[in-house]
């Protein structure tokens, strides 16, 4: 099929020469940070360190710690767990997905978007180990032989947990490091300083540009993508049927897997909306991650956000419809009982404010992006809290309701797990290159094969 | 194997050495240091005597072996796996133990006055469970949840471990010894002054001979005997109408109209053992017929409100009001009433229905009821209602021959009458004047349950030898020159005589835990008078005497003494032949001196009752009766003052905000608590809380109410009208087991009927169609997962709704089995309170007329439990039984399971409990002894459940394979059935066509709560039916 490629919006601005690309790309690698990351740093590691004091607090004396309760025996961890999954999504999106499509835009973000996976994915990852009672047995959930001849419950979605988060990681980290792989060799070339040179020498594994290898490379990249493509619908769905699986009101619902999948891309790009905007600022990238890669992302905000408005709207139905006056409760509950002000903070967030992005202009203003893609991931973050505890908090038995109330541990471990994941941005931002130095030359006007005027002026 | 050359050759050495190259001079010249270190490249080292050819005899396997023993021996002893300590075996092996079997001892439990039989469990020597004794007249083998929680009284921390004598403002260590000659010294020149022993009821006839004993040596002693509350005013009412001096005994199985006044004859007023039991005995389905109809007049709901098929709420004052009223009408109606008229005329029902906005057509129909049932009705005020009240009821009693209830053939008698608060009023003038030498408080706490204006605590201060003897410290010991500790119920001897006809015995299952004495002991020791004799058989032998010379030839027995003491000691009963009293007959003057009420009540009542959990105070310092939920408020760890929603919006106060009480120059700050159904303007608080001197677990728990209390109790010593109620400052945290308030909005009330959790009738309806509730039974749908079969037994259970009244015995009981945690109030207010076993409590109706529906909630024991196929770690598992398992080992936490439960009665151990509550109690070496070593103790971070005693199936079941016999459902019992007064629980095999289990699991009656949900549960409800009249509302 042919592709007019001169159809498409200049992926990126301008047409810098690619060793200015080069440059910029690889200055926040080169130069000494700044007083301003340096403060942002010393924040988001403090943030770090508060978590893993908290987390400290809750191994030394119990999960009693936290809030949760008899009946909210999940609440601040199974959220953030759920939270940070979701927020992962969007960069196997953009790297996998939008890579398939052949949507050339994604270069200028992609990098960026995988690495955040992988951060957000370590992020969700603690949760699941920490939530347990006895975390140093977290092991019985993975099979392995053993002289009990006892493997873990293959029927619980806990198992299934494991084994779809962990084959995220690890598709994400080797998807992400190929793609990394002809950078560290640009870096390795460039550098001077002997100690970089070997490091970068041995991630390159000996990567010398050759056609042969950029050949292997793209088969490589392409059969990645097309494995990482499924995980960003099953991952989320297996996450999902943690609740789906179990009949709890408010959980036992087939809706859940779509409607968890959309959120996730929701929060994902909302996630990457806000870190970009600001990485572009500081970076001096705006010509490489534009106002269109902003536009477009906002785009599928919109696109997923009423999805998930959509999926809000089910539910009642659902709830109706079912006939089941526990359901028709729980929804009730949901949105007229304890826990309201949750529920209509993360109406508002995921569903009115990003109809906004239906204005141009709204679109491509970059302050008013900033707020609703925070208040997306506010909102995205009360989805999971509503579905959770609202649910856990008034179920079947009326004996047995109870209203949670988070404790400091509970919002140290929040705080530290964006603690963590700005940390690893940060960090991120200044050791590797936040665009593929390899790909972003691909999109300049001219590199694409073309038959168009401007490639002989 | 290649042999490792260590030395070079000699050869090769002498070449080495002829090298025409050298390093240094040394080595040019030869120099013989030289020479010898050259041959040693690397110096001396660790591996210089390692020799290889020496380890010939060790194969590479043997190496491998060793190398992994030390890397085990290197990882287990980084581990923290600390030694637990040596299970000693028996040097001397005792008589009757067999090491891991029980040992059952028949003795006699005086957690309260009634002296219940009791049966303990012990295991290696310490006394692990109490049950009831089935050869008991009375208790008939079951059990209050005191006495079952009693044990942890002999086990806690805080009981005082030696004698101490004041010294400043300290108490120090004294010897038994020492403190014996002092005391007896002081009572030998105590001359013509008072001793005053102060206790609470005496009903064991040798303890009685004791303290006579020792009036006899100090004929200066007087004895004083009260309770906190008591049945004094229900006596002298008696007295007044029938001349006897005993209320009798009533049998409330034959009664067919009960009405209560005020009164919580289920719960707290009177022998509740047996009393619910003879309750529920005329709750029977099978025989709706006889089914007894509850009416119940009361300030603030009480158990028995709860359980009352009209339950009509009344401010406390009026209810002599509505007796003579009663008496009006049934006179219009044509009863003779066997008193004049002049003390009731003028009191119509209606009127008195309008006064006090009560449902007219009630009233009618208990009218029409009490007239219809003339002979098996009964009018029965509690024993806080002043004695016109009881007066009243008497002559209604009587007007309609409900006489015939009352029991002939047993009757309660005294060993020692309880003094009258004149004569405590006596005891502390004479003491003010000085003529009291000794006061011996003899395991009592005056200070604490004396009405403070009797100015007993200042006045004892003034005594030159005040001695307590009590098992833990307490207000009144922290005033004394002495504390004497004292033995535990189950370290002590005594013969109990609560009622004719029977003697329940007491004995030791345990030696003294720590240097304490009994009681009656400490007595007789200083009886015998110097020089000091102290003899651990001392009153073993004193009973055992007083016994054969003064008891037994009475009781004739067949046996002789050795073997009839031998017998009673194994039985705990001695049931003989005795003459009861007569009733005497009614007094028709008696009426006569009814006074007016007072028709104007303004104000607030206030009104004290005894507390569920504390007792008066005794178990203040038992975790186990503080955190076990109150059975109506569910509030734990405190009391506080119930009142009704309308008086809370009039005060502007709500649940917790404190509320300032005043009565007469008595005050007290309290926080309140909206009860649902409480009667406007009256206040209802527990006594029993609030002591200032108590051990770590009681300290600041709850409220000290007695301080409202005055000796004059111009209407009763426990009722006090006229009282000024205003808000007080700050607010309070109740913590409660259940949500409050769910009448707010129309989400939340009437849900649990809604969701067809309480599925509730009438007896008519029932009369009318057996099948009227119309429950679905679980049916056999497709299921993904593979049908359990259940070959051999499949454990059930079944609760009869119609005879549980809530009490929550069943919860003591298996906390007591299972070892379950006491969590303390803080995680009680965040909901994660252990028992495994609860009951729920459900409110229908309106906040001000609530219907109360009562549940056992433990877990299911689903066929197709939602808990085990999300647990990721399979440490849930179902058994070939049909129980829900729980593997501890296994666990890993991950609440899963507890999520999907949709009863919520898994339990979560959020921290080690053991070692959170204040000062690790529940770890200290003592407190474990408690600990059923059947049941493994839980860690933190570990999900538990109830598992319907599988000790108890799994011992059962061994028991059966030894004998080689047929392993039935009936041989096992769990321990709250064991426990429950009502036989409200019933377990058995579900498979056994013949068993109790199947036949109700398909009763038309039976029903499954969230049957829907196709969970399949093996917990059976049978619906509770009302005897209510349909028109009448």
């Amino acid at each position: 099929m042919a592709i007019d490629y001169s159809l498409e919006l200049a992926a990126i601005e301008g047409n810098p020469p690619l060793k200015e690309l080069d440059e910029i790309i690889i200055k926040p690698m080169v130069t000494k940070p700044s007083r301003k990351y340096q403060i942002v740093l010393a924040i988001t590691t403090s943030l770090l360190i508060i978590g893993a004091i908290c987390i400290g607090i809750t191994f030394y004396y119990g999960i009693g710690m936290w809030g949760n309760n008899q009946p909210v025996a999940w609440a601040f961890d199974i959220t953030n767990f759920v939270f940070w999954i979701g927020i992962g999504h969007a960069g196997t999106l953009i790297s996998a997905i939008l890579y398939l499509l052949r949507q050339q835009w994604r270069n200028g973000i992609a990098r960026f978007a995988e690495a955040m996976t992988i951060f957000a994915v370590m992020c969700a990852g603690i949760f699941p180990i920490i939530h347990t009672g006895r975390p140093w047995l977290a092991g019985y959930l993975i099979p392995y032989p053993n002289q009990h001849v006892m493997w873990p419950n293959f029927i619980s979605p806990l198992v299934w947990d494991v084994f779809a988060v962990s084959t995220y990681f690890t598709v994400s980290l080797v998807f992400w490091y190929v793609g990394l792989i002809p950078d560290f060799a640009t870096l390795r070339d460039r550098t001077t300083n002997k100690i970089r040179k070997t490091i970068y020498s041995v991630f390159s594994l000996g990567w010398r540009n050759s056609s042969r290898q950029w050949q292997h490379y793209e088969k490589v990249y392409m059969i990645l993508a097309g494995l990482a493509t499924p995980l960003v619908l099953s991952v989320h769905t297996v996450v999902s049927w943690d609740f789906a699986a179990a009949i709890i009101p408010g959980w036992h619902s087939t809706i859940f897997p779509p409607y968890f999948v959309a959120g996730a891309i929701f929060s994902g790009f909302a996630m990457v909306s806000t870190v970009l905007i600001f990485i572009r600022k500081i970076f001096d990238m705006e010509h490489i991650i534009t106002l269109d890669h902003l536009e477009k992302m906002n785009k599928i905000i919109l696109l997923t956000g009423s999805m998930v408005g959509y999926a809000y709207i089910i539910e009642w139905f659902m709830a109706w419809y079912s006939g089941s006056p526990v359901e028709l409760f729980t929804t009730l509950n949901r949105a007229f009982g304890p826990y309201a002000w949750g529920y209509w903070i993360m109406v508002s967030c995921n569903v009115f404010f990003p109809q906004l992005f239906w204005f141009k202009k709204i679109r491509r203003s970059v302050p008013i992006t900033l707020v609703i893609v925070i208040l997306v991931n506010v909102g995205m973050w009360f989805e999971r809290f509503v579905i959770i505890v609202a649910s856990l908090s008034r179920d079947f038995l009326p004996s047995s309701w109870h209203y949670y109330k988070p404790t400091l541990v509970d919002m140290g471990i929040l705080f530290g797990s964006f603690g963590l994941f700005f940390t690893l941005v940060l960090l991120f931002a200044r050791t590797l290159p936040v665009v593929s130095l390899a790909e972003i030359k691909s999109i300049v006007p001219g590199a694409q094969p073309s038959h168009g005027e401007n490639q002989h002026e | 194997m290649v042999e490792i050359k260590n030395e070079m050759d000699p050869k090769d050495k002498k070449e080495a050495l002829d090298t025409d190259y050298w390093r240094s001079f040394k080595e040019l010249f030869k120099d013989t240091s030289t020479i010898d270190s050259s041959h040693n490249e690397f110096g001396k080292s660790v591996t210089e005597d390692f020799d290889p050819s020496k380890l010939k005899g060790i194969s590479r396997r043997k190496f491998i072996a060793l190398v992994s023993a030390s890397a085990a021996l290197a990882g287990a002893g980084c581990s923290d796996y600390r030694s637990k300590g040596f299970i000693v075996p028996y040097n001397q092996m005792p008589e009757e133990v067999t090491v891991g079997n029980p040992t059952y001892y028949a003795s006699t439990s005086t957690s309260c006055t009634h002296s219940c039989g009791v049966l303990i469990k012990t295991r290696e020597g310490r006394p692990i469970k109490v049950d009831g004794n089935p050869d008991h007249p009375v208790s008939k083998g079951k059990t209050c949840a005191k006495c079952q929680a009693s044990i942890i009284n002999l086990y806690d921390p805080d009981r005082l471990e030696f004698p101490l004598e004041r010294s400043g403002n300290e108490f120090l260590k004294r010897d038994w010894k020492v403190v014996d000659d002092a005391i007896i010294s002081a009572l030998n020149n105590s001359s013509s002054k008072q001793i005053a022993i102060i206790t609470h009821t005496v009903n064991s006839p040798t303890s009685k001979k004791v303290l006579d004993d020792f009036v006899q040596k100090y004929p200066n002693t007087k004895i004083y005997s009260y309770e906190l509350f008591n049945e004094q005013i229900r006596n002298s009412a008696w007295k007044k109408c029938y001349g006897t001096d005993n209320f009798p005994l009533i049998n409330w199985d034959q009664a067919k109209i009960i009405v209560g006044l005020e009164t919580d004859f289920l719960g707290i007023d009177g022998n509740k053992v047996e009393t619910t039991r003879l309750f529920s005995d005329g709750r029977n389905f099978h025989q709706t017929d006889n089914f007894n109809r509850l009416y119940i007049f009361e300030g603030s709901i009480s158990v028995t409100g709860m359980n009352a098929d009209y339950r009509i709420k009344l401010r406390p004052d009026a209810q002599y009001e509505l007796v003579l009223s009663l008496l009006n009408e049934l006179d219009k109606k044509g009863i003779s009433i066997p008193a004049g008229s002049q003390a009731y005329s003028g009191y119509s029902l209606d009127s008195f229905a309008q006064k006090y906005s009560v449902s007219k057509n009630r009233l009618n129909l208990l009218v029409k009821d009490l007239i219809k049932n003339q002979g098996s009705s009964l009018v029965y005020p509690g024993r806080t209602l002043p004695e016109e009240v009881h007066v009243a009821a008497n002559i209604l009693n009587e007007a309609l021959s409900n006489t015939k209830l009352y029991r002939t053939d047993a009757a309660e008698t005294p060993v020692l009458s309880l003094t009258s608060k004149d004569d405590i009023a006596r005891l502390v003038q004479d003491i003010n004047s000085g003529n009291v030498a000794v006061v011996i408080h003899y395991d009592s706490d005056p200070v604490y349950h004396l009405p403070k204006d009797f100015s007993y605590t200042d006045a004892v201060k003034k005594v030159p030898m005040i001695i307590s003897m009590v098992g833990s410290k307490n207000d009144s010991s922290a005033l004394g020159n002495y504390i004497l500790p004292i033995n535990h119920d189950f370290e002590s001897w005594g013969d109990f005589k609560p009622r004719s006809g029977f003697y329940s015995m007491q004995q030791p299952v345990i030696d003294p835990i720590f240097d304490t004495r009994q009681k009656e002991v400490i007595l007789l020791t200083w009886l015998k008078g110097k020089p000091v004799v102290y003899d651990d058989q001392i009153y073993h032998n004193y009973l055992k005497n007083n016994w054969e010379q003064n008891i037994y030839p009475g009781i004739n027995s067949k046996m002789n003494f050795t073997e009839f003491w031998n017998a009673a000691l194994h039985d705990g009963v001695v049931i003989f032949e005795e003459s009861v009293p007569s009733l005497g007959s009614f007094d028709k003057s008696a009426g006569n001196s009814l006074p007016k009420p007072s028709s104007n009540h303004s104000g607030f009542v206030v009104a004290l009752r005894e507390s569920y959990q504390a007792g008066d105070g005794k178990f203040l310092n038992n975790g186990w009766m503080l955190e076990l939920p109150h059975p109506v408020s569910k509030i734990t760890w405190d009391n506080y003052a119930a009142i009704s929603n309308k008086t809370a919006k009039s005060l502007n106060v709500d649940d917790g905000d404190f509320i300032s009480i005043q009565v007469g120059n008595r005050k007290l700050e309290i926080p309140a608590f909206i009860q649902p159904g409480a009667a406007d303007n009256t206040v209802t608080i527990e006594l029993g809380f609030g002591r200032k001197v108590v051990g770590i677990v009681g300290t600041g728990v709850g409220f000290d109410a007695s301080v409202l209390m005055s000796k004059a109790g111009d209407f009763s010593p426990w009722i006090y009208e006229g009282s000024n109620i205003t808000k007080g400052s700050g607010s309070y945290k109740l913590a409660s087991t259940m949500e409050h308030h769910l009448f707010d909005n129309e989400l939340t009330t009437n849900v649990a009927q809604k969701r067809k959790i309480i599925q509730e009738g009438t007896v008519e309806e029932y009369k009318k169609d057996p099948n009227f509730l119309n429950a679905p039974k679980p049916n056999e749908e497709e299921s993904l997962y593979h049908k359990h079969p259940y070959p051999g037994v499949k454990w059930g259970m079944v609760v009869d709704l119609n005879k549980c009244i809530g009490c929550g015995d069943c919860v003591i009981a298996c906390v007591s089995e299972n070892n379950i945690p006491i969590v303390g109030k803080d995680q009680v207010l965040v909901s994660r309170e252990m028992q495994w076993l609860r009951v729920d409590r459900y409110y229908s109706g309106t906040i001000e007329e609530p219907t109360v529906s009562n549940q056992l909630m433990l877990c299911q024991q689903c066929d197709n439990a939602p808990c085990e196929n999300v647990c990721p770690v399979a440490a849930t598992t179902h058994s070939p039984d049909g129980l829900n398992q729980m593997i501890y080992n296994r666990c890993v936490g991950t609440r899963y399971c507890s999520n999907n439960c949709p009863y919520k009665v898994r339990r979560f151990n959020f921290f080690n409990y053991r070692d959170h509550f204040k000062d690790h109690f529940q770890q200290s070496q003592l407190f474990s002894l408690a600990a059923n070593p059947e049941v493994t103790v839980r860690s933190r971070g570990v999900m538990e459940k109830c598992t319907f005693c599988i000790q108890r199936i799994m011992d059962a079941r061994s028991l059966a394979i030894e004998e080689h016999r047929e392993f039935k459902g009936s041989d096992v019992k769990t321990a709250c059935q064991e426990a429950c007064n009502t036989n409200a629980i019933m377990f058995g095999d579900e498979n056994d066509k013949n068993s109790i289990i199947h036949k109700y699991r398909n009763h038309e009656l039976a029903y499954y709560v969230l049957e829907d949900l196709n969970t399949k549960p093996n917990v059976t409800y049978l619906a509770k039916l009302r005897n209510t009249e349909t028109e009448v509302a």
